[in-house]
């Protein structure tokens, strides 16, 4: 992710009241962890596939914490199978924070799939979602997101792209 | 040789702590059985599933590094997700004990005229090497009552994050399933850990909020 726009992410991480954090990082958001590892403010559990990284979130919420969960929207793939036990099951809420790999300019022929995938996904599990694709939208959907979830007692989640990770001005 | 799940499950309940807290899994005779000897105390979290449970203590241990956390597991989940083991490893709280009824079968789904569909834990696969070869401090597996009473006294007089493998005879619920599910059971536990803990866990409605007459000053 571009620079100003993790830092950002970590402002509405921290204006959100969000105090544990868990994830894969990936190749957009790994600024994004750096960034949460280093902040005080946050107990930071990194994880080794994101159903592990879910259920430490889900764990740490029931012990009075804000969780939140950084990684790649393939790990949404992963993490389906506890957010569907866990949260449709129980209502646990957990916020979100995936990079929409395969949205309109994704570069690597690898993300494409993701990008199929991802919002359907998010659908399935009945988790309403923002896609931010400008920085400045970035930290109020993250607040947004989280105040959702807690009101829901169920995950909301971000999908970031667009501006936050190209600074190409557009050009092809 | 194995224990007997009901009679260990039940020497186990009598000696946690009054003040821990325990993360279950929530069907199957583990969690039946676990509700019984503890009449269904609401400290119990009986809300993990196959693959989560494990997950779901470290996180609990996590966010609450002063308070001890007992979790009660199966072989079939344990292997259903080893990343846990991984988490459970990298982490290490201190607080945290887990104890896995491994019976070597998928109980829960019941048997047919071939008898009980065995898990990886019936030939191939030993728990505790992999916990430890994932860096959980302390691993053990037993099969022995005299080992399962010196584990649990070990359990509960020092702070180290252990995993316990404790070799189970397969076998029938001895008592009733419970009669809640998921969501009552979250209630429950998130209640007696606000109370416990002195915290808020779920929030109130700034609106409703705004319906309090205020305070004069």
């Amino acid at each position: 992710m571009l620079q100003h726009a993790a830092e950002e992410a970590i402002r509405g991480l921290e204006e959100a009241g969000i105090d544990f954090v868990s994830g894969l990082p990936d190749g957009w958001q790994r600024n994004v962890h750096e960034l949460v590892e280093q902040n005080d403010s946050f107990q930071y559990v990194p994880a080794c596939n994101e159903g592990a990284a879910f259920s430490m979130c889900a764990g740490a919420w029931l012990g009075g914490k804000k969780s939140a969960l950084i990684m790649e929207n393939s790990g949404l793939r992963v993490a389906s199978e506890y957010i569907a036990r866990i949260s449709l099951g129980t209502g646990v809420p957990v916020t979100l924070l995936c990079s929409y790999r395969g949205d309109v300019g994704e570069t690597e022929h690898w993300g494409v799939p993701h990008g199929i995938v991802a919002e359907p996904l998010l659908q399935a599990l009945r988790i309403k979602y923002l896609v931010v694709r400008h920085v400045e939208d970035l930290c109020p959907a993250i607040k947004r997101a989280k105040r959702l979830s807690e009101t829901q007692l169920h995950p909301a989640a971000v999908l970031i792209s667009g501006d936050c990770v190209w600074d190409d001005g557009g050009e092809s | 040789m194995a224990l007997d799940r009901y009679d260990w499950l039940s020497r186990l309940a009598s000696r946690i702590p009054e003040d821990c807290l325990v993360m279950s899994t929530y069907i199957g005779a583990v969690s039946f059985e676990w509700a019984h000897h503890t009449n269904e105390h609401p400290r119990t979290a009986h809300l993990g599933q196959m693959g989560d449970v494990i997950g779901m203590a470290v996180g609990l241990a996590l966010a609450l590094p002063h308070r001890r956390v007992v979790c009660l597991d199966g072989d079939g989940s344990v292997l259903m997700e080893l990343a846990q083991l991984v988490a459970m490893g990298e982490q290490s709280p201190d607080n945290l004990v887990v104890f896995v009824v491994d019976n070597g079968v998928y109980e829960s789904i019941g048997w047919g005229e071939h008898g009980r569909r065995a898990t990886a834990t019936a030939t191939t696969v030993d728990l505790a090497a992999i916990a430890a070869a994932c860096g959980v401090p302390y691993t053990v597996d037993i099969s022995t009552e005299d080992q399962l009473v010196a584990e649990i006294d070990l359990a509960f007089s020092r702070n180290l994050c252990s995993f316990v493998n404790v070799r189970t005879e397969p076998g029938h619920s001895h008592v009733q399933p419970r009669r809640t599910d998921g969501i009552e059971d979250k209630y429950r536990f998130v209640r007696y850990v606000e109370r416990l803990e002195g915290i808020r866990i779920t929030g109130v409605p700034p609106q409703d909020i705004g319906l309090m007459k205020k305070k004069d000053g």
